[in-house]
């Protein structure tokens, strides 16, 4: 999608733009940052990927689908 | 260990800072700077691929308290594309070669700072988000390019 073309916004989505706008950034980490355990993706305290390819392809590789990493 | 807090991401700011590190937030955490609201698990930082600059992220990584291994840090030092952290006082994804952004110079000429926070423009965030094609992704872009276009018309 172009970086230029209009988008519709529904008034309840604009409004919740509006209102995490309003809030302070250190609020809105504080409600974004949610820890939740990964399954494969977190049992491992360091994982390193030569490049992004391989990392993409490992994800789709080892991790369940409902992770969402997979790609479309 | 908890999620991440304010706090520190000053205090990455600050010894990004101390060492000299080049970086932007990116990804959804650079999104969250802007302004864009939604549940992410990770701070997700672009850091110049260098070894100058890849030795001063393990320096401060490791002021900071992540365990780094000698083979870990020099996994950072190499610049390898994609580096996840979970062993430190929070989670870092550290990506030194992101979809969808062709150099950290360019990405670096369109940045803004938000609160002294180094971010990438989010022009930059969503193409990246749009070249990786991930599902997670693609469910999160409308909602995304809508913040864009919201920031575009808010008076």
């Amino acid at each position: 999608m172009a970086a230029d073309e209009e988008i519709e916004i529904p008034r309840d989505l604009w409004e919740d733009f509006e209102a995490a706008r309003r809030r302070p950034l250190a609020t809105r980490i504080r409600y974004s940052f949610i820890k939740t355990y990964k399954p494969v993706l977190d049992d491992a305290p360091f994982r390193a990927f030569d490049t992004m390819e391989e990392y993409r392809r490992w994800c789709e590789e080892n991790l369940p689908e409902w992770l969402g990493y997979g790609r479309v | 260990m908890g999620a991440f807090e304010y706090r520190q991401a000053e205090d990455i700011r600050d010894a990004f800072v101390r060492h000299g590190v080049r970086y932007l937030f990116t990804g959804m955490s650079g999104a969250l700077m802007h302004g864009f609201a939604e549940a992410l698990p990770a701070v997700e930082v672009f850091a110049e691929p260098c070894p100058a600059n890849g030795r001063a992220i393990v320096q401060a990584l490791s002021e900071l308290g992540f365990a780094l291994s000698e083979g870990e840090a020099e996994a950072i030092v190499r610049g390898k594309d994609f580096v996840r952290l979970r062993n430190g006082p929070f989670d870092v994804d550290l990506v030194f070669a992101p979809d969808g952004i062709e150099t950290f110079a360019e990405a670096w000429g369109r940045h803004v700072e938000v609160e002294g926070f180094p971010v990438c423009h989010l022009d930059d965030i969503i193409a990246s988000k749009e070249a990786t094609r991930r599902r997670k992704d693609e469910e999160s872009l409308p909602r995304l390019r809508a913040f864009r276009e919201y920031l575009r018309r808010r008076p």
